[in-house]
């Protein structure tokens, strides 16, 4: 097993958590029963650690398979780092028979013919999508394991995942995934988060819609004044009413749990009594950002408990309605409608 | 105008006394009704708003309110902009001993002596008293009750010895003399 591979097989039993150890390696199953057997799950990482690099010595395993390793405990555990939703467009006719296989093969064929050097591997989860993990080197040297991109794409939908990408190699994976999907161009779909199935929930819309109806059913009442009627709520019609325009704007029950969204002005700066900031030609510059554990549910609270007036502003039910959390507001655009986010390649 | 709430513009109901509670939160009111319900001595019926004016359609349906409580978060300012702009909705016959302010979360560091000064002198120039009460806890929210009860039996008529404006002379806010001078911070 060579210095790489050993790093490599390091560095994952560091993130991976201790609790998970055993049945993250059980699943590779890439150990014998014996050697199972043998791993004593009470003792301290660094020393499991060493006890599987052994193993794995013994075994004659190759940084392959360590990355299968790493890829099941990325799988399984995709919220600790950056994802980019991506979106595909322009669809030619036969986009709909693209199936794994096809794609798979043409995936490979076509990022190797645009980069010598490169690792991937291709897998696909019990939800429908296609994982993909990729290694990349140079003309010059073999690929870096240790800075993989991981790439999840839901066939049939127009939508791909990434994780850290460089500039340089944005455009070798955008091709290479644009011809194996049968799609004319791939363009930032402006949403990225830590939490990959949040992103993914929040762009597909897989959260609970509320369309706007005019005749509502009830709502559940609150169980307590309803059994007991000497409480009364007065004003329960208008309660009633903001929590509606509350989940038709952003949904109801559990929401995707998006982290942040970020607004970034480039508007004219207005304030009456400020002349000379006022006075100036330039766009004010400035960014805004809004931070939360769930911040979806902070907005729908905002609205349904009436400290922000309903109907909200644009600005903010954008994020579901349009699946992004990354905005840039001009003087120009009468709204969010008319964003221009300049895509970045 | 038509929107005030007036206190003797209907009858009384036989060992019934009706409390308003205006919340711009609508929390901690709801764990006061759950535990002023549960008075036995007299029936007590609680009505709850987001702030004033009350709806009109349930004008007709809405018994004598014998007392308001305006509950304020001292941490929000929005919560105390709320509960005086609904002040105006009241008829100042209300204001003879059937308004009472409650505030919570007073020992919050984060709250501006401004804004606490800024209540009690809502509540001094109204005549009305300022209770305190702690909502986070079940002893708290009880503690809270009991006060509201013995200002509303007296407000609703239900006490023989006394009526809601002897009451209030002794229970209403009033200033220290030195509420202007700067505090030390």
């Amino acid at each position: 097993m060579d210095d790489s591979a050993r790093r490599l097989l390091q560095r994952i039993m560091r993130r991976i958590p201790a609790q998970m150890l055993k049945p993250t390696l059980d699943k590779w199953g890439r150990l014998t029963a014996a050697q199972r057997q043998s791993m004593d799950f009470t003792e301290s990482k660094w020393a499991l650690t060493e006890k599987l690099l052994a193993i794995c010595e013994e075994n004659e395993m190759t940084v392959k398979h360590i990355t299968e390793l790493e890829m099941i405990h990325v799988i399984e555990n995709p919220d600790h780092c950056m994802w980019y939703a991506l979106q595909l467009m322009d669809p030619e006719e036969d986009v709909h028979s693209v199936e794994l296989t096809q794609f798979k093969e043409q995936f490979k064929s076509h990022l190797r013919e645009l980069i010598r050097h490169v690792s991937i591997k291709i897998k696909k989860h019990t939800d429908e999508a296609v994982w993909i993990r990729i290694a990349w080197g140079d003309s010059f040297s073999r690929p870096n394991h240790l800075k993989p991109t991981y790439v999840v794409h839901h066939l049939q939908t127009p939508y791909v995942f990434v994780t850290s990408l460089t500039s340089k190699l944005k455009p070798l994976l955008s091709q290479a995934l644009v011809l194996s999907t049968r799609y004319q161009a791939i363009k930032d779909a402006s949403l990225s988060g830590r939490k990959l199935t949040a992103i993914r929930d929040l762009l597909m819309r897989q959260y609970q819609q509320v369309f706007p109806t005019k005749y509502p059913s009830p709502l559940a009442e609150n169980d307590q004044n309803a059994s007991n009627i000497l409480i009364n709520k007065e004003q329960a019609e208008l309660a009633a009413s903001r929590h509606q325009k509350a989940r038709e704007a952003f949904g109801d029950g559990m929401l995707p749990q998006l982290q942040s969204a970020v607004y970034k002005l480039e508007t004219k700066f207005r304030d009456h009594t400020n002349k000379t900031m006022t006075e100036r030609e330039e766009a004010f510059r400035c960014v805004v950002k809004f931070a939360s554990t769930n911040l979806l549910e902070s907005l729908r609270h905002c609205a349904s408990s009436g400290i922000a007036s309903t109907p909200g502003t644009s600005l903010l039910s954008s994020i579901p309605l349009k699946g992004r959390n990354y905005f840039v507001i001009t003087d120009n655009s009468p709204g969010p409608s008319s964003q221009t986010r300049q895509p970045s390649n | 105008m038509m929107s005030l709430l007036k206190p003797f513009s209907k009858l009384p109901g036989l060992n019934t006394a009706n409390i308003l509670l205006v919340e711009n939160e609508e929390q901690f009111q709801q764990s006061l009704a759950d535990v002023l319900v549960e008075e036995t001595s007299v029936t007590v019926t609680v009505r709850l708003a987001k702030s004033l004016p009350l709806p009109m359609e349930n004008d007709e349906s809405r018994p004598r309110i014998d007392l308001v409580v305006f509950i304020m978060n001292l941490t929000s300012e929005l919560s105390f902009q709320s509960a005086e702009a609904s002040l105006k909705y009241l008829d100042p016959g209300y204001f003879l001993g059937k308004v009472c302010f409650m505030v919570t979360n007073a020992r919050n560091a984060s709250v501006p002596t401004e804004r606490l000064d800024a209540v009690r002198k809502l509540a001094a120039s109204l005549h009305c008293p300022l209770l305190f009460a702690e909502d986070q806890t079940p002893d708290g929210v009880t503690s809270a009750t009991e006060r509201l009860l013995t200002v509303l039996k007296v407000a609703a008529g239900l006490v023989p010895t006394t009526t809601a404006l002897y009451l209030s002379n002794l229970t209403r806010c009033t200033l220290p003399p030195d509420i202007d001078q700067p505090s030390f911070d």
